[in-house]
């Protein structure tokens, strides 16, 4: 029955003409899957090379062609495609709060250092094995951290470093340490706050931020 | 009889090189967007020289984007039917 039917194609339409009609049809499935991985829907692809069959020829698939290679890819938008950042404006689903994402790799920690900038003042923590105090007056001591406010104590708190985290200990001032807006005791001893964005000494608030 | 020989050879040679000029010129105009298309999906813009070769380069191309796994990642419909069980 197939060797008839085949014989049949070949004897209609020429060799030629069947192995253009092959052609044609495994071109438009491997186009509608090109199409697919790109998240463009695969009847698109298909059709790009269905339409040589038509009247309009081989013209407007080639245009189409270029279209596809220099248009934005739904798949460029995926947020989990691969780890590419959506284009600036592009639409696409709205990216996962921070919570959500996963912890840093080990093998790329990052080894900048800290910043609290704030009421006119740049303090700046190297990262590293070291401990900085925060006073209100400095005596020349080396990482010291001089922050001249009325309300900061003299010493104030101990900032600490370690391979890329930051450590903050209040030492019982009367102007008190707030972490994000959360009063640190010195009960509490030394607190992770790498992640931290918002300091306050006395009155004096910092904005912390690696360098 | 040497001379229509010699004609004969420079017509057939001319032809052949116009034919490969116009080959190469239309190849280029699928080479440049398959070499963008390539790398977007992150193989290397080389694989669209393929269309250099006659009939087949092209479905050699098309073959390798259509079932290679894309390095740079594929869409939500391919990445959807993958994990489907």
């Amino acid at each position: 029955m197939m060797g008839f039917d085949l014989a049949a194609l070949l004897g209609a339409l020429g060799l030629g003409s069947a192995f253009a009609l092959v052609g044609v049809v495994l071109a438009s499935w491997m186009c509608w899957r090109i199409a697919d991985k790109a998240g463009l829907p695969g009847w698109a692809g298909a059709g790009t090379i269905l339409l040589t069959l038509t009247g309009i020829g081989s013209v407007v698939s080639l245009i189409l062609l270029w279209v596809f290679a220099f248009m934005r890819w739904p798949r460029d938008g995926a947020p989990a495609a691969a780890g590419f950042a959506p284009a600036p404006g592009a639409a696409g689903p709205a990216p996962p709060p921070p919570s959500a994402l996963p912890p840093p790799s080990p093998a790329l920690a990052d080894r900048r250092g800290w910043k609290l900038v704030g009421n006119g003042v740049a303090l700046a923590l190297e990262d590293g094995q070291a401990s900085y105090l925060l006073t209100a007056e400095g005596s020349g001591a080396p990482r010291e951290l001089v922050l001249a406010d009325p309300s900061v104590g003299r010493p104030h708190a101990r900032l600490l470093t370690a391979a890329g985290r930051l450590g903050l200990e209040d030492l019982g001032t009367a102007g008190g340490t707030f972490v994000d807006g959360a009063r640190l005791l010195p009960a509490h001893g030394p607190r992770d706050i790498t992640a931290v964005r918002a300091l306050k000494f006395g009155n004096v608030v910092l904005a912390l931020s690696r360098s | 009889m040497w001379t229509l020989i010699a004609w004969l050879v420079g017509l057939g040679t001319f032809f052949l090189i116009a034919m490969l000029a116009v080959h190469v010129l239309f190849a280029l105009l699928l080479i440049v967007p398959t070499w963008r298309i390539c790398e977007r999906a992150g193989y290397s813009g080389l694989l669209s020289l393929f269309h250099l070769l006659p009939v087949l380069g092209s479905f050699i191309v098309m073959a390798v984007l259509a079932f290679g796994d894309w390095p740079n990642g594929e869409g939500k419909a391919a990445a959807a039917a993958a994990v489907r069980p």
